[in-house]
């Protein structure tokens, strides 16, 4: 049998070791690929450049690629470790470091090629069926599937740059170290070099510094969310720091009680010796499950939201601007009929900047039509005049309160009596903001300048969600009486909510795609951590039993390991997100004024909760008679 | 004091009297009393790990009966065996089987801490057994720091930790030089003399088995033979070596 015989057969009888590298490997790249897949789809492009989803994209963007880099290292980490026995085996039978290099780099080319294709196939397939399975639940408009070639080139370019990088580490190591010293590192406890409650502390600052920034920059309507990236970036350094610190911190305190220490030895010894794997393995799965936990809260949230918005935005059913006379016919309904119709005569007036290269609209009512619109009983005296803006009073910071009377020619004859925010009518084109004058001074403005009369009709219907084919019809009756240039004056609840439903339909599948992506990955990542141990767990317990320890006895404490290992990551997680959530709902005007934001994230963490503790007793027992065995 | 007794022990691996099954022993019966220091010899395959499992509770024999210190190991289920074996017994292996990520000091303290003792209680223990077998320098460095013989007298301090009276060794110099094996061997006369306790050990080594007080011959499963020792350890040593020939063993003695 020669030298190569030897070693295929060597590999054959292992193929488990290759089975599973293959498998991270091939996960890996199907990651990259699904998230590529939402990435560079076409129409999440177009909303990605206008709307709020590229910052939705940035937080899982910065995980994912902290994630998988960890997961393909990790992967590759373990495979060696359990290569090392056989490469030693082969060095005392006389394999040089060179060859054991050429073997290492011919194996990973052939696992790394076909965990390309693997991944890239799975990926396709999986991210077909959730779209299909996405599309007939909810469904959405305005995504359509697609693969185009650079999800193919991105996620390939991705995954072999991290691949390449930790291959290159390995056989570097492998070449420049003493084989002897290699073999035997691994028993060694990684202790921390760079050990300190100094370090701990500026951790801690990095991590609550990130969350107050967000908290304080992302209601900012111009930066804020360009920021966001920043700060998941700090949360994440922190997170880590102050992770690995902790945990050192920790067993550092755990050995000053010795009681306390020797008590639960295993336990201790086990955290330390693991502690920048286990530390990794926190970080990560706390990323995870913060981003699934937070973006199923928004999800939740926009979805829950869409039609409050559209009820808030639109105190009537529908409103729309009238030029010419109205030809009632139009508003005679069938089914769905009419509940309400309140018609306002207003005076619209159009002026060039005088600075910018526009015109500027102004709107002027007279105050009686003001007052059968708001129900108020206000009046004015000849000269006066009110500025109505038409927001919640709640949102009037940034709004001009001491206006000038806008008609140049006219200012010197009115003066400002007060302003006025209310949130009456729909979001019209145009009828943002109004002034008001009492009754003589509308007649002379109409008749001293050359601007045009309009009626704005306020209208109510039996059921508003059935009105989309009415506003339609209207719609098109007032485009057939406009020229191009003009704007069609009208603004409903349907259309609204739509609206809001079709721009958060891209976002809700973006979001629930991550979402189930990330949830996915914590549990893979956990899984692998698990049983990429469970040879060591199984020689120290073999060993322990010799001495006298009991099943169960045993089991207490691997279930205590388990335990810490799932629901650690779980709470730090879930009160991030939390953070998260509160920070970001700034942006909304804050927690205090979306209370229900609180309960949507209440309802997925619980949910996640009641999954994890689902899966932790799978685990756990899946584990139990792994090691029984 | 009568501290082990076997009673006719038969251990048959694979089905019984199915085509593969082996008969490792063939009804062992043999006393143990309290301060005994015994060597248990004889060629490969014949059966001595087999038997020291059994008298240790590590395995069930296919019949017979043993009693240590009055309790039928038999009769014992296994969380009751596990208590049992590491409150009244000793253990030391070829291997050491002592545990990487752990300190010396850690390692000789894991069956106190089964035992849930007090921290101080555990110090206490621990360099009374540390002075004793003199690995008191080396309490806080790991396993792969140290060398075999300073592992396998951790291990020997580990067995005994507990205080228990009846010590099994496989093969306890089995991984280590004449000059380790003399250290070790000479720990297991301290036990015996100073703690007096009772200790069993497996060995093919010659002359670790000439520090035993008595060296029981198997052969094929059986009991061959035994003899004592009456005078010096240099006739014990000849001694054995003359009963391994009529054996047919191993009679190396480096
Ligand atoms: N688990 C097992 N299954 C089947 N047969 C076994 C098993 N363990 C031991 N045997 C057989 O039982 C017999 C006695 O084995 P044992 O290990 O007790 O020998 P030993 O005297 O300790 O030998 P050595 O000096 O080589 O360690 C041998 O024939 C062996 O092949
Ligand atoms: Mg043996």
């Amino acid at each position: 049998m020669s030298f190569k015989q030897m070693i295929w057969k060597m590999a054959k009888a292992e193929y488990n070791k290759y089975l599973f590298y293959f498998l991270c490997n091939s996960f890996a790249v199907m990651f990259f690929f699904m998230f590529a897949t939402v990435y560079f789809n076409e129409s999440v492009v177009q909303v990605k450049q206008s709307e709020s989803i590229q910052y939705v994209l940035t937080i899982p963007g910065v995980a994912l690629v902290v994630f998988t880099i960890f997961f393909i290292h990790y992967a590759h980490h373990i495979f060696i470790k359990k290569r090392k026995s056989e490469f030693s085996l082969l060095m005392t039978l006389g394999m040089s470091n060179r060859d054991i290099s050429k073997l290492l780099l011919l194996e990973n080319a052939v696992i790394g090629l076909f965990s390309l294709i693997a991944g890239l196939l799975a990926g396709m397939i999986f991210s077909r069926l959730f779209f299909s399975l996405l599309m007939n639940q909810v469904g959405i408009e305005g995504v359509s599937f697609q693969i185009i070639g650079s999800m193919f080139l991105s996620a390939t370019a991705a995954f072999l740059l991290v691949f390449l990088i930790v291959v290159g580490k390995s056989l570097f190591l492998i070449l420049t170290r003493d084989p002897i010293e290699s073999m035997k590192s691994e028993q060694i406890r990684e202790t921390l070099t760079m050990k300190s409650p100094l370090f701990g502390g500026i951790g801690v600052a990095i991590l609550i510094g990130s969350i107050i920034g967000l908290y304080f920059t992302y209601g900012n309507p111009v930066i804020g969310g360009d920021y966001l990236i920043f700060w998941a970036i700090a949360t994440f350094l922190g997170l880590y720091i102050s992770l690995l610190q902790f945990t050192s911190f920790i067993i550092e305190l755990a050995k000053r009680s010795k009681q306390f220490y020797y008590q639960h030895i295993l336990f201790w010894t086990n955290l330390d010796t693991k502690l920048k794997q286990l530390t990794s393995i926190f970080m990560l799965v706390t990323v995870m499950i913060m981003v699934t936990i937070l973006y199923s809260t928004i999800i939740l949230f926009s979805y829950m939201s869409a039609e409050k918005e559209a009820i808030a935005q639109n105190p009537f059913d529908i409103a729309f601007v009238e030029v010419d006379i109205l030809d009632t016919s139009l508003l005679v309904q069938k089914e769905n009929q009419l509940q309400e119709h309140i018609s306002i005569p207003f005076y619209s007036y159009s002026q060039k900047d005088t600075y910018y290269d526009w015109t500027n609209t102004y709107t002027f009512i007279s105050v009686d039509n003001f007052n059968k619109l708001t129900s108020r009983k206000l009046s004015l005296e000849n000269g006066e005049f009110l500025s109505f803006i038409n927001v919640d009073p709640e949102h009037a910071d940034g709004y001009e309160k001491n206006i000038l009377f806008p008609i140049e020619s006219e200012r010197r004859n009115f003066e400002l009596k007060d302003t006025i925010f209310d949130k009456r009518i729909n979001d019209v084109p145009n009828l943002g903001e109004m002034i008001i004058v009492n009754g003589n001074d509308y007649a002379s403005l109409k008749e001293r300048s050359d601007g045009e009369e309009a009626t704005l009709h306020l209208v109510n219907v039996e059921n508003w969600k059935e009105s989309g084919p009415f506003v339609k019809k209207i719609e098109e009756r007032l485009k057939t009486g406009a020229d191009d240039q003009d704007v069609v004056q009208i603004a409903s609840k349907i259309e609204d909510y739509e609206r809001q439903r079709n721009s958060n339909g891209i976002l809700f599948y973006v979001s629930t795609f991550l979402s189930v992506l990330f949830f996915f990955g914590s549990f893979i990542l956990l899984y692998l951590h698990l049983f990429s141990s469970v040879e060591r767990e199984k020689e120290k317990y073999s060993k322990l039993r010799l001495i006298g320890i009991t099943a169960l006895e045993m089991k207490r404490i691997m279930t205590k390991e388990i335990a810490t290992i799932f629901f650690i990551p779980t709470t730090i997680g879930t009160t991030l997100a939390l953070l998260y959530v509160v920070a970001m709902a700034k942006d909304i005007g804050g927690i205090t004024k979306h209370p229900d934001i609180l309960l949507y994230f209440f309802i997925v963490a619980g949910v996640y909760y009641v999954i994890q503790i689902g899966f932790y007793l799978f685990a756990k027992r899946k584990m139990l008679s792994e090691m029984i065995r | 004091m009568l501290m082990l007794e076997a009673k006719n022990i038969v251990k048959v691996y694979g089905e019984l009297a199915g085509e593969g099954a082996t008969t490792a022993l063939g009804g062992v019966s043999f006393q143990l009393n309290k301060g005994d220091f015994i060597a248990i010899m004889g060629p490969s395959g014949s059966g001595k790990t087999t038997l020291l499992n059994i008298l240790s509770g590590l395995d069930k024999p296919t019949s017979g009966e043993v009693i240590i210190d009055g309790n039928i190991i038999s009769s014992l289920n296994g969380e009751q065996l596990a208590l049992f074996r590491r409150k009244q017994l000793g253990f030391v292996f070829q291997d050491f089987n002592l545990l990487d990520s752990l300190t010396v000091k850690e390692n000789i303290v894991v069956p106190m801490v089964l035992e849930k003792k007090s921290a101080t209680e555990m110090e206490e223990r621990v360099h009374e057994l540390a002075s004793l077998f003199d690995i008191e320098e080396i309490l806080n460095k790991y396993p792969y720091q140290i060398s075999g013989g300073q592992q396998q007298r951790t291990a020997v301090s580990r067995a005994l930790v507990n205080h228990p009276s009846l010590i099994f060794a496989d093969e306890p110099t089995g991984n280590l030089d004449s000059k380790s094996s003399t250290v070790i061997m000479e720990c297991c006369e301290k036990i015996v003399q100073e703690l007096s306790a009772t200790v069993l050990l497996v060995t093919h080594d010659v002359f670790a088995a000439s520090y035993c007080r008595k060296v029981i011959f198997i052969k094929d499963g059986l009991i061959h033979s035994s003899i004592d020792r009456k005078g010096s350890r240099k006739d014990f040593l000849n001694q054995i070596m003359d009963n391994l020939a009529i054996l047919g063993g191993r009679t190396d003695v480096f």
